[in-house]
């Protein structure tokens, strides 16, 4: 990197510090002669110099700020890499003031010096590569030019930044996420026209919020039951079929527990739902209602003393943890295991047998229901270019072929029925088939308030501090404090 | 001799004769400031940001008055430090106690400027209105027309041109040759866009308003426009916006524009109003306040002060007891390498290999002792295993310092020990300790406040838990005060709730700055400080 | 004689079996300090990457995570890597000196405001930062549309920040440091005709030097290992420094990639413990060697 405005600082560090040393030297050998007062006062101008050198220095900065700013603006197209570096010093040093000089236009951002509008995009480490590739094609096609930023925690970071009109054109998102961005009026709806038929329905039904589409999906994910197919032969058909099996597999000394639990939360929902808990109680229209909190209804209680007795029993660990459960079920050492499509790679790798298949079912013959997450895209609404970005996604990005390679670079099963259909990895397929009975993920803000407090309840009945009903009616009336404190 | 000194500077202070060019230096470069400080302070302050506006001109003052006033000397010194100390550490104090006092939370992020521009560029179809297709054509010189085509083929919208500001019908401009669709191949002046070129057309496109106020047509995608009309007009005199479409007024309450029924302006976020003590009374009238609010606090007073007391020891023991080993300066290389890997990484690998189940502790304690300690599920062990990783993430820094400060200490005042024969314990208590804790002393203090507040630590190992049972909130046993506030203000029904956060943040200050100044006057650090 | 000669021989042996049971602590205590540096290490090599089940040498080490951080165009970690490098070397560089000067004030003046100038400089670090970050991303946006290399996403704006950071506590480090120097030694110079510049920069820099430098090296390493500024300052890829651009891979809920996080973290960590290898003589050269000239 030949960042010149670096070296411009280092240069102007360099001259303040070279000018604090000639001004405390060259006192010396005159002023050694002279008083004590003179020297004292000669000290004041000195030190009061070298305050303002420096204190001048952020003006100054200002000044060659606008130089490097275009500077830099022409370097982000070049692609050669530190070859000038030492070179460049100097030459940064020998045009300092002539740049200062030449550059009094007004500064043009990175963008606008290339032609054509730009979008920016905040994905993540996984994705970011995918749109990178595409932004090569796109600029020399539709002259528009993508910047893709991989922003860690972009949520929180795009409250902040999206308000202050730094925020990326387009972002990718989780549709639990879109409650909070709508209520904050910092998403623009948008209209996928005829294309909509082409999205899966649930993931529509995701990204829509207060009957209006706020995003365009491009993925679903949800849990599915892994089983371990050199321990088992056939999954189990309901939760307790799977306690009895697990447990003669302790007892036979080839498994040390039933399941391993990879969370308290999001991760054993399934369970909850398959002895008849809930979250948030729907409308007939599917809208989660923040008023019926389901954390202390009977059958999430059931779903508690069912986990704490396997606890009491012996049977799971009163812990968990995401990665330990993975790894245990790699090992062979526990035949059961809740897990999303993100742990196919490793589970691939690790060599483990394994068999997806869908929830078993409650003791009532309940269907046990994962979330269900979407994966999207939305639009700032407080960008400069929302219709761009909006006919974008639409035409650009709502293609076979875009579609093809989100999914190829992340295997979730896609939102775009023309991909989800030729998919031919039956474990992606498998994932499909728990698909339908999964219930969207609420995006209401209020399930901020959930989170916390379900993680806490689980913790409490796993650990046998509390007992189910105990912990999740507590848990319950926490949430609809704060839901009625609103 | 303290006062020898001054009366030096207080002599060069009062002294006349200052040298001309240094004068002359001094008064060049203020003005030069003072110029870019003027022009910062009121540019700002034109664009509205006049807090920062603000705090800039109390430093531009600041040091004008410093730099102009020869009592002012010794400041001179400090001026640089002290003006990027209040633009960067006291302005965030400031900007946080503001937003204590605001609803500055999710659904409540844009400032109500921001609400009303963003709703006035809101559009809707009338019942009249009509929906075309459009090609575009642009001019060399960067302006714009459009071809219109309807569905209806008697509109008057079919088949015509459509200019910025000249009326539907009235366009004087030439039109070329047709191709098959009926679009003209050019227009004259003008060349027409293909489709891969919209893209770029349409960041300027949507901006325009063609075919005169009356007909006109924006641009609403790639290939259509319509005759929208604003939807919301934001009327200040009333302070209302009004639904154009269905003619509802909205007015703000709350920091929400709602209607008479209560119904909040659709699609629209709240905006950031100052609700006075509010956050402050909901902090205080919660259930929060209760029970584990003492016990988080003992906690946190511990945690920070076992860890300071720890993290020093160890640090300060391993920079004297290696001293004179063979290889002392490896030894200390790799003493210094927790401090070099970001605990983000290390606290995680602790977690890793503390776990009950897999962790190589556990199975190691396992194959020794038939069982291992629950270091997530049982309180005292989990503190133990915190207190534990803090003093492992924290010694190195305490190494380092009592390295240096040590070295700075001048070795003849052993030679009179030594001639008492005292021995090295009693040197070090007598000699050795009370020189370094004038040193070191304050980063103790400063150890203490950020450990106090040290969040990462603890929400990385087990996020505050175990929790404890029939809380009214939820809180664990390792929860300090800053993740329990966390919890309490980004896990509440309004989503990121930064108001209320702010609130208690500013709480936590006071409470540790009382402390602090306690921990000063207990320890005498003050009078150590002057005489010294 | 030979009575003094066994009392000699008895006090070397002694210092001699001190000598191995500090040898014996320094093991322990590098066992502690080192062992999960080496369960970090090992979950560098390994490519399947989970924090937890690391063996010391996993089963299948590769050097794959370095491979795919030195040699991706996506993430650019040399570059990362040399950006954080520049900022932290020129925040120190600037930050020890702004810090000598203001300590030096403090610490040999007397005037008007000064104890409780000195109280509230502590008091203001002891604010709880977690939330100052909204600020500063409007401080420095706000300054950024004026001074576009102050703004955001600018290297410069991110150190300008930097440099009030830990100013504060090191102001009071480096003056009680100065506290410790004897006055005397200004005041024959000044007797002699030296100004408080020639004093500060002639005599008592010299001084304090191993305290400049662990305050230099204090403030480098906080600078070097912040992420928590950093990644909201910062956002598009060339311009990252290595902690934020290592933040991004452990910043997915369910896949976090701990291997490449935990490789560019060993590879960022060896130049500061090459800068302290390089230091260490200044710092603790020879605590018992009389080197200080008192």
């Amino acid at each position: 990197m030949k960042s010149k405005k670096f070296y411009l600082m280092l240069v102007l560090v360099l001259f303040g510090a070279l000018f604090l040393v000639a001004c405390g030297g060259s006192d010396e050998p005159e002023e050694t002669t002279t008083t004590s007062e003179t020297t004292a006062e000669e000290a004041v101008v000195d030190t009061e110099a070298t305050a303002e050198a420096e204190a001048a220095m952020a003006e100054e900065e200002a000044m060659n700020a606008e130089a490097t700013a275009d500077a830099e603006a022409a370097m982000a197209e070049e692609d050669a890499m530190n070859a000038e570096a030492t070179a460049d010093a100097e030459a940064a040093m020998a045009e300092e003031e002539a740049m200062a000089e030449a550059t009094e236009e007004p500064m043009e951002e990175d963008a606008a010096a290339t032609d054509g509008p730009t979008l920016t995009i905040w994905a993540d480490e996984t994705r970011a590569p995918v749109l990178e590739t595409l932004a090569e094609q796109f600029k020399a096609d539709y002259g528009i030019t993508l910047v893709i930023e991989q922003v860690a925690e972009r949520y929180e970071q795009f409250n902040i930044a999206a308000p202050a009109g730094e925020g990326p054109d387009i972002m990718l998102a989780a549709h639990d996420r879109l409650g909070g961005f709508v209520e904050s009026g910092l998403v623009a709806p948008i209209d996928l026209g005829a294309k909509v038929d082409n999205f899966t329905p649930e993931s529509v039904q995701g990204f829509t919020y207060n009957s209006e589409l706020y995003g365009m999906p491009y993925a679903t994910e949800n849990l599915a039951f892994f089983y371990n197919k050199d321990l088992i032969d056939t999954p189990p058909a309901t939760w307790d079929e799977m306690v009895e099996m697990g447990q003669a597999l302790m007892e036979s000394g080839d498994a040390t527990q039933v399941i391993a639990l990879t969370g308290t939360t999001y991760d054993i929902f399934p369970l909850n739902t398959g002895f008849g808990g809930y979250i948030f109680g729907q409308d007939a229209d599917g809208n989660y209602d923040p008023t019926d909190v389901g954390l202390d209804s009977e059958g999430f209680i059931a779903s508690g003393d069912f986990l704490q007795g396997l606890v009491a029993d012996g049977l799971i660990s009163n812990t968990t943890d995401w990665d330990t459960a993975h790894v245990l079920f790699e090992q062979g050492d526990v035949p059961f295991l809740m897990a999303g499509p993100w742990a196919l790679n490793r589970l691939r790798d690790s060599g483990v047998n394994y068999g997806i298949a869908t929830f078993p079912t409650g003791p009532n013959g309940e269907v046990s229901a994962p979330f269900l997450g979407v994966q999207g895209f939305v639009v700032n609404a407080l960008s400069e270019n929302v219709l761009l970005a909006q006919t974008f996604l639409t035409e650009l990005v709502a293609n076979d072929d875009i579609m093809q390679a989100l999914f190829d670079a992340d295997p979730r099963p896609s939102a775009w029925i023309p991909v989800l259909e030729k998919i031919d990895d039956p474990d992606i397929a498998a994932f499909g088939e728990v698909a339908p009975s999964a219930s969207l993920m609420p995006s209401i803000p209020a399930m901020s308030a959930v989170w916390g407090t379900w993680d806490p309840a689980i913790a409490l009945i796993l650990q046998e501090q509390e007992t189910a009903e105990a912990a999740l009616t507590n848990a319950a009336t926490q949430i609809r404090d704060a839901i009625a404190e609103q | 001799m303290t006062t020898s000194v001054s009366e030096q500077a207080q002599t060069g202070r009062s002294t006349p004769t200052a040298t001309i060019t240094g004068m002359l230096l001094r008064l060049i470069l203020l003005g030069v400031f003072d110029i870019g400080a003027v022009w910062l302070i009121t540019g700002m302050f034109f664009d509205g940001y006049w807090p920062l506006a603000a705090m800039l001109a109390f430093i531009t003052i600041a040091v004008n008055i410093i730099f102009l006033r020869e009592g002012m000397y010794p400041l001179r010194w400090m001026a640089v430090g002290l003006s990027l100390l209040l633009l960067i550490s006291v302005y965030p104090i400031f900007y946080t106690v503001y937003l204590a006092f605001t609803n500055y939370s999710d659904g409540y992020l844009l400032t109500k400027q921001q609400v009303i521009d963003q709703k006035e560029g809101d559009v809707y179809l009338p019942e009249t209105g009509q929906a075309v297709a459009y090609t575009a054509y642009r001019s060399p010189d960067g302006n714009y027309v459009l071809w219109l085509q309807s569905e209806n083929p008697d509109s008057p919208l079919n088949n015509v041109l459509a200019e910025p500001d000249v009326d539907i019908g009235e366009s004087t401009i030439e039109v070329g040759d047709f191709d098959e669709n009926g679009i003209p191949n050019s227009v004259a002046g003008y060349e027409r866009i293909p489709t891969a070129g919209m893209f770029v057309a349409l960041s300027e496109l949507d901006k325009i308003l063609f075919g005169g106020t009356e007909q006109g047509v924006q641009v609403r995608g790639i290939n259509e426009a319509s005759q929208v009309q604003q939807r919301f007009v934001y009327d200040p005199g009333t302070d209302t916006i009004t639904d154009q479409q269905t003619g509802i007024a909205y007015a703000p309450v709350n920091g929400q524009f709602v209607d008479e029924e209560g119904n909040k302006l659709p699609q629209s976020g709240g905006f950031i109003i100052t609700v006075g003590l509010d956050n402050f009374s909901r902090f205080f009238g919660s259930s929060a306040i209760g029970g584990p609010l003492f016990q988080v606090i003992v906690w946190n007073f511990a945690f920070a002060f076992l860890t300071v007391l720890m993290t020093f020891f160890l640090g300060l023991f391993t920079a004297l007891l290696f001293n004179d080993l063979p290889g002392k300066k490896i030894i200390r290389s790799l003493l210094i390498v927790p401090y070099t890997i970001p605990s983000l990484v290390t606290i995680l690998v602790w977690k890793g290999m503390l776990n009950e189940q897999i962790g190589v502790f556990s199975n190691v304690l396992q194959d020794i002792f038939g069982s291992s300690p629950p270091f997530f599920t049982n309180p005292t062990w989990t503190r133990f295993a915190i207190l534990t990783i803090n003093l492992w993430l924290g010694y190195p820094y305490f190494m380092l310092v009592c390295s240096g400060a040590l070295q700075g200490i001048p070795q003849d005042i052993y030679s009179a020990a030594d001639v008492d024969g005292a021995n090295a314990f009693t040197k070090f208590r007598k000699l050795t300790l009370p020189l370094l804790l004038v040193a070191v002393g304050p980063l103790l203090v400063a150890s203490f406040t950020f450990n106090f507040n040290n969040f990462n630590v603890i929400y990385l190992f087990n996020k505050g838990g175990p929790p404890i049972p029939g809380a009214d909130t939820p809180v664990g046993y390792t929860d300090i005060l800053i993740s329990y506030v966390y919890k309490l203000a980004f896990g509440g029904a309004r989503g990121s709730d930064y108001g209320l956060a702010s609130a208690i943040t500013i709480i936590i200050f006071v409470v540790v700055m009382v402390i602090t100044l306690l921990q000063f006057r207990y320890t005498n650090m003050w009078e150590a400080g002057e005489d010294v | 004689m030979s009575s003094i000669t066994s009392f000699r021989q008895s006090g070397k042996r002694q210092r001699q079996l001190s000598k191995l049971i500090r040898f014996i602590i320094a093991i322990f205590m590098i066992l502690f300090a080192l062992f999960p540096v080496l369960w970090t290490i090992s979950a560098s090599l390994d490519s399947t990457g989970s924090l937890a089940t690391q063996k010391l040498i996993p089963d299948n080490a590769s050097l794959d995570n370095y491979r795919t951080l030195l040699n991706s165009t996506t993430f650019p970690y040399k570059t990362w890597l040399w950006n954080s490098l520049r900022v932290a070397t020129v925040v120190t560089i600037l930050s020890v000196l702004i810090t000598t000067m203001t300590a030096y004030a403090f610490s040999r003046f007397r005037f008007s405001g000064r104890e409780s100038m000195l109280k509230s400089i502590l008091l203001i670090q002891v604010f709880p930062a977690t939330l100052a970050m909204v600020a500063l991303f409007a401080l420095v946006q706000q300054l950024g549309t004026f001074i576009p290399a102050l703004g955001l996403n600018t290297l410069s704006g991110l150190s300008f920040i930097y440099l009030g950071g830990a100013m504060g506590i090191n102001i009071w480090l480096m003056k009680g440091f100065f506290d410790t120097v004897p006055k005397e030694i200004d005041e024959s110079a000044m007797v002699d005709g030296a100004t408080h510049w020639q004093i500060f920069w002639r005599l008592l820099f010299p001084l304090v030097r191993p305290v400049v430098i662990v305050v230099g090296l204090l403030t480098f390493i906080g600078v070097y290992g912040d992420f928590i500024l950093a990644r909201i300052l910062l956002k598009s890829t060339p311009k990252l420094t290595v902690m934020v651009g290592l933040y991004i891979f452990q910043d997915n809920q369910f896949s976090q990639n701990w291997g490449v996080f935990t490789a560019g973290a060993v590879m960022a960590a060896v130049p500061i413990v090459i800068l302290y290898l390089l230091l260490q003589d200044y710092i603790a050269g020879g605590l018992t060697a009389g080197s200080v000239k008192g």
